[in-house]
């Protein structure tokens, strides 16, 4: 289903209103001024300052591809930040659409308490990044937090040190992410889309001898793929954008830079150590890549 | 649909319940801690509050930083809603049903714009500010949402295409122009994704705390996310925090937004139901 994401316009083609065009470019006014200042230029021209040396005092100094190999080459923090930004989106998507959907699927059937299962299932998503964070850090705590409370008292002799450890943190930053800015909304839009699949449907599979597994499989599946692929693509520009205000508060890219993800690194580079020009590189990095990811999840859509 | 075992039943409601504790715990941790104690949070945790402490939601409230980051999230909250939803609104009506060469083209540009990561725009962005001497101001957060955002202008058109068209054609047959059709038929019966985009957008802002962190500087300009950050650090103890302070604070941030949601859960249904990427 093209239409999924860009449907087309209906021709109702009404010949006789010429003055339309201009009327037209009247109302679109906000968004090309909008386009042209806050993003048409800045990429431009962090692409421009990419190619420079610069700390915000006097005037940047063109120093061609070197952001780029600098990034590219020695100890590879861009590498390193790749690997983290790309664990953390997949760890968001994948976690956050498989548990919405279940969820959805489990709400989708005649389920008592339904609007308050929703309720326990939705609100974690309305809960401030930052305030997510605070309560991470108070429950993930080695010495009075609740996890490792409970840890000790199940007979956990040594209960871990969960944020200051490079693999263990994944844990406590996977719990924050996917519980704040994705399943409960993602669960929405499935139920939405469950309701939507015809009933008929499934009655054709029953006559057909279908199971419940097959009738999952080819019905729906196939009936709410148009919501999973917005699922999967809002989550991701989510993840890109999300990250920061999670993480900034939580582990601040630690323990070391094991949490760094890329809009963390930018910060730090343009904000903290003002190298604007290695910060603009990264900025258009993480342009191309979203772009490619981007334009891989449209191209399916289109597909449909 | 089909008659469930029972094993399946009791199997179903166990995952449903299991999941809403996790969930549903961080929450319940807040509330219970913003009731504690400094010297009671930091022996074995209780999981209810016996004595609770209500007078640390006082504490929280009659700070005057507190009151200030308030007041300051809320006219970003307010400003962005109302340029968010006046712009994109207004962009989105010639997409979804007036011809004019190049509507093609711009619609795509939309839809390729929508993805772009913030850390991206941030940095000419903040230059553009700096530019201007609008650095450690409102205006930084606040001007981008007057001319439409991407995402929210592809969220209203989604909408007002699934309004027919015959209905502002006859407007317009009654002597309406463009401009009174889209204020008389298209916003009154765009209702829901005003609904919606508006609760999005003020989510959006009651959270955002990136932008800020790079525009503003002063202490009296920042917003709850940022204040969060840095309140109630004990004095003198380095990084430590007052815990239970806090959690209240935490408390009152998370309550406006499930005030919002417990009010408006049918509007955000419908809203995503209807936007939802459908024709």
């Amino acid at each position: 289903m093209a239409s999924v994401a860009v449907s087309k316009p209906r021709r109702a083609g009404n010949p006789k209103r010429h003055s339309d065009a201009a009327a037209a470019w009247g109302f679109l006014s906000p968004w090309i001024i909008g386009f042209l200042v806050f993003s048409g230029f800045p990429i431009l021209f962090s692409f421009y300052l990419s190619l420079t040396k610069w700390n915000l005092l006097g005037e940047p100094q063109f120093v061609g591809l070197k952001n780029y190999r600098d990034l590219l080459s020695g100890d590879s923090e861009l590498g390193r930040t790749l690997v983290v930004t790309l664990i953390f989106t997949v760890i968001n998507v994948g976690v956050s659409i498989l548990s919405s959907l279940i969820l959805a699927l489990l709400l989708n059937q005649n389920v008592r308490f339904k609007g308050l299962f929703q309720f326990f299932y939705y609100v974690p998503t309305i809960m401030p990044s930052v305030v997510m964070a605070g309560c991470m850090t108070l429950m993930f705590n080695s010495q009075l937090g609740v996890v490792n409370y409970v840890l000790r008292a199940i007979g956990v002799d040594n209960p871990p040190n969960w944020t200051g450890s490079t693999t263990l943190v994944w844990v406590v930053v996977a719990y924050a992410s996917v519980f704040t800015f994705a399943t409960g909304q993602q669960m929405l839009v499935f139920s939405a889309a469950l309701k939507d699949v015809p009933t008929e449907l499934y009655e054709a599979a029953s006559l057909d001898g279908a199971g419940a597994w097959k009738k999952f499989i080819h019905v729906t599946i196939p009936g709410i793929a148009p919501m999973m692929l917005f699922n999967v693509v809002s989550c991701t520009v989510n993840s890109f954008n999300g990250a920061f205000t999670l993480l900034y508060p939580l582990t601040g890219g630690g323990p070391g830079d094991a949490t760094k993800v890329l809009g963390l690194l930018i910060y730090d580079k343009a904000f903290k150590s003002f190298n604007m020009g290695q910060a603009c590189a990264l900025a258009v990095v993480l342009f191309l890549i979203v772009a490619v990811i981007g334009a891989v999840q449209f191209k399916l859509m289109d597909r449909k | 649909m089909f008659k469930a075992p029972k094993w399946y039943t009791v199997l179903q409601y166990t995952v449903m319940i299991i999941v809403a504790l996790f969930m549903f715990f961080p929450i319940y941790w807040i509330f219970v801690n913003s009731l504690k104690t400094l010297t009671g949070i930091s022996s074995a945790p209780s999981f209810f509050p016996s004595d609770p402490q209500w007078e640390n939601y006082k504490t929280v409230l009659s700070d005057p930083s507190t009151l200030l980051y308030l007041r300051n999230t809320l006219i970003l909250c307010v400003a962005n809603t109302a340029g968010t939803l006046l712009s994109s609104s207004l962009v989105a009506y010639p997409l979804s049903r007036m011809r004019f060469r190049g509507r093609g083209v711009v619609f795509a540009i939309i839809i390729a714009t929508m993805m772009v990561p913030t850390a991206t725009l941030i940095i000419p962005q903040y230059l553009l500010f700096r530019a201007f001497g609008m650095l450690d101001s409102f205006w930084p957060l606040i001007l981008p949402s007057f001319f439409a955002q991407p995402y929210n202008v592809f969220l209203f058109r989604q909408f007002f295409v699934s309004i027919p068209e015959s209905i502002d054609e006859a407007a317009m047959l009654d002597g309406c122009n463009r401009w009174q059709a889209f204020w008389r038929v298209i916003v009154p019966l765009g209702k829901p994704i005003f609904i919606t985009v508006g609760i999005m957008s003020a989510s959006f802002w009651w959270n955002e705390l990136f932008s800020p962190l790079v525009f503003i500087n002063s202490d009296e300009l920042k917003p709850l996310t940022v204040g969060a950050l840095t309140s109630f650090q004990l004095a003198g103890g380095g990084n430590q925090t007052n815990w239970p302070l806090q959690m209240a604070f935490s408390m009152l941030m998370i309550l406006p937004p499930a005030i919002l949601y417990i009010c408006c859960s049918k509007y955000i249904t419908d809203g995503i139901k209807t936007s939802g990427m459908k024709d």
